[in-house]
């Protein structure tokens, strides 16, 4: 596949209305999710190449509202293709991350010294008290005597 | 080289639990894997790239997945789609590791509610073994719930409730509703071949760190030491007959498509709800091996699965903690006859994910109104502001629910693919709007300002269980309750395909300490076992 064959500049009008500018954010283009974001994400994704090069290819020309809009309802797979490589690659970009407050799946070890926190504030007690929920069952009142 | 006295199809969990304990007692123990060892290196879950990566190599759905040990699934006339790990450590590779043991009304529903059928054991009688397993596994959580006899519990204390856990405990506190902290197999301390859980939230998609307990890292390690034969890339065709009846072993077909035969005396299948009856079905004449029931293949349970988000102010990381399950509750567990359906579920209080999860329909619903103008204000209302519960409900088993051969497709290797037909019952439908009613009730008394049902979808299927039940009539269910099939004294099946009904609760702590259970019974009556010798 040839990536150099992507329209990547129908393909940032169609990011922008996934993902506009507003609130502070920048929008998919200016965060580079139809550039070097997108190259990456072609990089791992490359099962995404075809139906975008497709859906790119019908959508030259076209107002891109409404191109969008007629993926999402006519084309799931085709829709579901765009706005995963589109949000992929914006949450790849590292600005975008700080902007957002994510900073990745991070190591958070759990402190074996720490009190458990089941333990705070007497949490379990009303549980504990409240008895057990399960239904009794003829082997267990045997058991039970 | 030696036939083994035991040969195992499957290095699953079930598989992994028979073959350790059978070459602990001296057994030469064969396992056949049609798949091969997970790769770890292909797990994302410290790169940027995870959420992206994550759904390709530990895809859940082998027909989008493709990988070496699968074969096809018809599902089009199913409306839940099975999901598995055809490989070293099954589908423990990539569960959640929701570690439930089964409630003591789980094995006698039909005593109880009028439907179904009891299991030919008790809570109490298992028990031991899930206690036992429980240790050789690395299981976290705290005893004596109050949603199950008490006794000992796992060997690990519990995960950390995480924020959201305790927002979600203090409301059930208040509403008189159960909670615990959550059973899981994952390590929160160093325990064996486990390190400690860092709390990545990464578990349903290959654990990086070496935390979550799959038996590929917990039991295989021990196995191979103790003597266990393991052949990955080993595709069973069928089962060899002899002319007295006894099974002789296995046909099966390496990665290079070369045939091998393998003779044992005794043959255990452990290949899952699907692949166990597929085998069975692809091995005998009319209708099949071990089916004078007429029952492999049927009463396929597969637990249908609903989530409820809940939306919060405060800033809970809810990308982070274990998935896994932060608390579970049972409160709605058993059969209440005024709710309009017998039996109950399971919740488990989990993570949501990182960005690129919470731009996907599911679980955000159908309309996902997230794309366009409100792209960032929505984006910030659920990243790390939410909490989902997890709802397993029981269905109950139907032998219009099955799984037969396809005639239509097959493997890489000829052998003919899977058809699964399920249809999602009105007692299961009811069950689950009932529960996402009483689920969105909780998380709104946690302090949830909205709160979003999922839409049914039909890639949930991770639990295959029932279609080769257990039961003391030889008429009425294909093995008896140490696993062994009743048409063939030699041919064993200690897989979630022997469950008389499904229970609400993920399934893989019963059917490790069934493995178990039913391994101990093959050793103390060795001296009795008939063979094909």
């Amino acid at each position: 596949m040839n990536r150099v064959a992507l329209d990547r500049k129908t393909l940032a009008a169609l990011a922008d209305v996934l993902i506009p500018a507003a609130d502070g954010m920048p929008s998919a283009s200016e965060a580079g999710a139809a550039g070097e974001w997108l190259d990456e994400v072609l990089r791992v994704r490359a099962d995404l190449e075809p139906p975008l090069l497709s859906l790119l290819e019908r959508a030259r020309g076209e107002p891109p509202a409404g191109e969008v809009e007629r993926l999402e309802r006519e084309e799931p797979e085709a829709f579901e293709a765009l706005s995963t490589a589109v949000a992929g690659a914006y949450f790849l970009n590292p600005e975008v991350r700080r902007l957002i407050g994510y900073p990745g799946q991070e190591a958070r070890p759990i402190e074996p010294e720490d009190p458990p926190d089941y333990e705070q504030d007497g949490l379990l007690a009303s549980v504990v008290e409240r008895g057990p929920i399960f239904r009794p069952t003829p082997e267990g009142r045997r058991r039970a005597g | 080289m030696p036939d083994p006295d035991v040969l195992i199809v499957g290095a699953g969990p079930s598989g992994a639990v028979s073959a350790k304990r059978l070459a602990e007692d001296g057994f030469k123990v064969m396992v056949l894997e049609q798949g091969d060892w997970p790769d770890y290196e292909r797990a994302r879950s410290a790169h940027p790239d995870y959420e992206l990566t994550s759904g390709q190599y530990w895809a859940w759905d082998p027909n989008v997945r493709g990988g070496p040990g699968d074969y096809p699934i018809d599902e089009s006339d199913s409306d839940i789609i099975a999901l598995m790990w055809n490989g070293v450590g099954g589908g423990s590779v990539v569960f959640a590791a929701h570690w439930q043991r089964n409630m003591p009304s789980d094995f006698c529903v039909r005593t109880l509610d009028g439907v179904g059928d009891d299991w030919p054991l008790s809570y109490e009688e298992l028990e031991p073994y899930y206690v036992r397993v429980e240790r050789d596994w690395g299981v976290s959580g705290l005893a004596n719930d109050t949603a199950f006899p008490p006794g000992e519990g796992p060997p690990m204390p519990p995960v950390p409730l995480a924020a959201m856990g305790r927002r979600v405990a203090r409301a059930h506190n208040e509403l008189g509703w159960h909670w615990w902290p959550a059973p899981n197999a994952i390590a929160t301390r160093a325990y064996g071949a486990l390190k400690p859980c860092v709390q990545r939230a990464t578990c349903l998609w290959g654990c990086a760190d070496g935390a979550k307990a799959s038996v590929d890292r917990t039991y295989w390690p021990v196995n191979t030491r103790n003597g266990v034969e393991l052949v990955t890339r080993a595709r069973v065709r069928r089962l060899l007959i002899r002319a007295d009846g006894l099974v002789d072993g296995v046909e099966y077909l390496d990665a290079d498509g070369a045939e091998h035969v393998q003779h044992a005396p005794v043959t255990i299948l452990c290949a899952n709800g699907i692949g166990t009856p597929r085998l069975l079905l692809l091995s005998g004449e009319n209708g099949g091996l071990a089916n004078s029931s007429g029952l492999v293949g049927k009463r396929l349970m597969l637990h249908p699965f609903g989530t409820v988000t809940g939306l919060f102010d405060e800033q809970l990381e809810s990308w982070q903690g274990v998935w896994g399950q932060h608390i579970h509750s049972l409160e709605f567990y058993e059969t209440d006859d005024e709710r309009g359906f017998v039996r109950g579920a399971k919740w488990g209080l989990q993570p949501t994910g990182g960005p690129l999860s919470m731009t996907r329909s599911y679980p955000w619903g159908a309309e996902n109104a997230i794309w366009g103008e409100a792209f960032h204000r929505e984006l910030r209302r659920r990243l790390g502001h939410s909490a989902m519960w997890g709802i397993i409900a029981e269905d109950l088993p139907e032998e219009s629910n099955l799984v037969t051969l396809d005639p239509d497709t097959s493997d890489g290797y000829g052998i003919p693919g899977a058809k699964v037909v399920y249809t999602n019952s009105e007692n299961s439908q009811r069950m689950m709007a009932f529960h996402q009613e009483r689920a969105k009730e909780s998380l709104l008394a946690a302090g949830a300002y909205d709160v979003i049902v999922a839409p049914f979808i039909e890639a949930t299927g991770w639990h295959i269980l029932g279609t080769c039940k257990m039961g003391d009539e030889p008429a009425t269910s294909v093995v008896d309750r140490w696993g062994r099939t009743h048409d063939i004294p030699n041919l064993y099946i200690f897989d979630g395909s022997t469950w008389p009904t499904s229970s609400g609760m993920n399934p893989t702590a019963t059917i490790a300490a069934m493995a178990l259970r039913c391994a101990e019974r093959l050793i103390e009556e060795r001296r009795d076992q008939k063979e094909a010798g």
